[in-house]
């Protein structure tokens, strides 16, 4: 027989560690054809980054995205920027990069400004042109910077970004432990077959705050590879150990989810904008998978009345549990 | 030991060089023709990311010894795009946004092309299915098989201009 469940799983994470010293620093340089470079020490490991940086630093400078280069990862020029890891890159590079792209900017605005004799705090930058306040001045961010170089100034600048590091108390363990956090919950359908204990994950539904989502193309990207990897944690993949050796260091031993394991997921991106994250972001990469297995087994709990405290849910093991309490009922 | 005269057409083209007919064609394909576009994952037929297409079908060339594709017809990740012009499924998975770290994309874009070739209107069960065999752990396939999706659309749309 087959029977159907919801659950729920929510998740707070702390993004920008406070612990210890997790500083980044940022190049931006603005060139002479009115295009700029970025330097970040940030790996891009295909959640994005490079990408993000890029329209932080577009933003800022006033020009198109397809005008900023990033230079990423390369020890021999760029400054480092901490690891891809703990969800930290867009919140903590993507503050030194806009700290650093700030830098250059203020150099065109203010030689701008010296140019057509107005006030710097009135000057935009918008795709590569100066602006007036709501008016364009008709001068380009290219001849700004022409000027700058035939006078020897350099339009570049240098970001960097490190959340206060704070400590927790010793005697409570209270205190700040991260600069903010993520907010997520999601829900799980489920049907699961009483026979032969497979639970098929029907539909998934994935709220998360992720501050402003600088690029939500991405970040739904991200809630759907965390999907699939919490139904991993949830449904598949175990690590079996025997005198400290792994039982199944393959993919054929080691399941992780194929296409077919994946239900719809529906990722609903929430905006809570972060008043010290780079234009209001905070991070999604490991928020994305924290509360998936939790909300596939309560849906699970609910299908079947058991509460199973053993990830994975694997088949025998569901199958296992619906016998144990098959045995306590009376004839 | 002897060396092995494997001769086969590598994205259209002709190819013959000497090998160990002991290598995969995996190796072949990466270390002598120097087409490093086909990725090993798991080297054991479970991944997909070596993925190539011999006379149309997907095949896991981590599999495949070298003697094996003598006189076959390979068709590698590089060999789709001609021109300097990304094939509908590149474009189309460029557009999906279907790729994070890229290590399945070439096989996943192979694995779509079979598929494709074979049933140019899938359903999204049959997208699905028809990259089954090859893993990702990064995008949860959503936006690899909404990439599939849009090529199909795509090559649909480009027959009828062409009025086939
Ligand atoms: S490398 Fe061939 S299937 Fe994984
Ligand atoms: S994009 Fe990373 S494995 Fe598919």
């Amino acid at each position: 027989m087959k029977k159907h469940g919801y659950g729920i799983g929510s998740m707070w994470y702390g993004i920008g560690s406070t612990a210890a010293t997790n500083p980044s620093g940022a190049f931006v340089d603005f060139l002479d054809d009115g295009t700029a470079i970025v330097l970040s020490g940030c790996a891009e490991i295909g959640q994005g980054s490079t990408t993000v940086l890029a329209q932080i630093a577009a933003e800022t400078l006033g020009v198109d995205l397809e005008d900023v280069a990033v230079i990423t990862a390369d020890t021999g020029v760029t400054p480092d920027a901490g690891p891809s890891s703990a969800s930290r890159q867009t919140y903590i590079s993507g503050n030194a990069v806009r700290l650093a792209a700030e830098k250059a900017r203020e150099q065109v605005v203010a030689k701008a400004a010296e140019l057509l004799d107005l006030d710097p705090v009135d000057i935009r930058l918008r795709h590569g042109q100066v602006w007036y306040e709501a008016e364009p001045t008709g001068r380009t961010i290219k001849d700004i910077i022409a000027q700058c170089r035939g006078e020897g100034i350099l339009t570049l600048g240098h970001g960097s970004f490190n959340p206060v590091t704070t400590n927790l108390d010793p005697a409570t363990g209270q205190g700040t432990p991260y600069a903010t956090y993520a907010f997520a919950t999601q829900i799980a359908e489920v049907d699961v077959d009483t026979e032969t204990g497979i639970v098929e994950v029907k539909k998934i539904v994935a709220a998360h705050d992720v501050g402003t989502a600088v690029n939500p193309q991405n970040v739904e990207g991200q809630i759907e590879g965390g999907c699939s990897m919490g139904i991993g944690y949830a449904l598949l993949e175990e690590v079996a150990v025997k005198d400290g050796k792994i039982q199944n260091p393959g993919l054929s031993s080691y399941l992780i989810p194929t296409a077919l394991d994946m239900p719809e997921i529906f990722p609903v991106i929430v905006e809570a904008t972060e008043p010290s994250g780079p234009y209001g972001a905070k991070g999604v990469g490991e928020p994305a998978l924290v509360p998936t297995a939790a909300a596939i087994a309560n849906a699970v709990a609910d299908a079947l009345g058991i509460r199973l405290y053993d990830l994975p849910l694997t088949p025998e093991r569901v199958v296992a549990e619906i016998k144990a309490l098959d045995s306590l009922k009376p004839e | 030991m002897d060396l092995f005269q494997l001769e086969m057409k590598v994205n259209g083209e002709a190819v013959s060089v000497p090998v160990n007919p002991g290598l995969r064609l995996l190796d072949v394909l990466r270390d002598v023709l120097h087409l490093s576009g086909t990725k090993e994952g798991c080297g054991e037929g479970e991944c997909g990311a070596c993925s190539v297409i011999i006379d149309g079908e997907l095949v896991d060339s981590c599999l495949v010894l070298a003697p094996q594709a003598h006189n076959r017809e390979i068709i590698t990740i590089e060999g789709i795009s001609a021109d300097g012009e990304l094939d509908t499924l590149q474009s189309a998975f460029l557009e999906a946004g279907a790729v994070q770290c890229g290590y399945c994309t070439p096989g996943m874009i192979l694995a779509a092309k079979v598929l494709l070739s074979k049933n140019p209107k899938p359903g999204r069960q049959d997208i699905a299915r028809g990259i089954a065999g090859n893993l990702c752990r990064c995008t949860g396939y959503a936006k690899i098989i909404k990439a599939v999706e849009l090529a199909a659309a795509g090559l649909q749309q480009k027959e009828g201009e062409a009025g086939v």
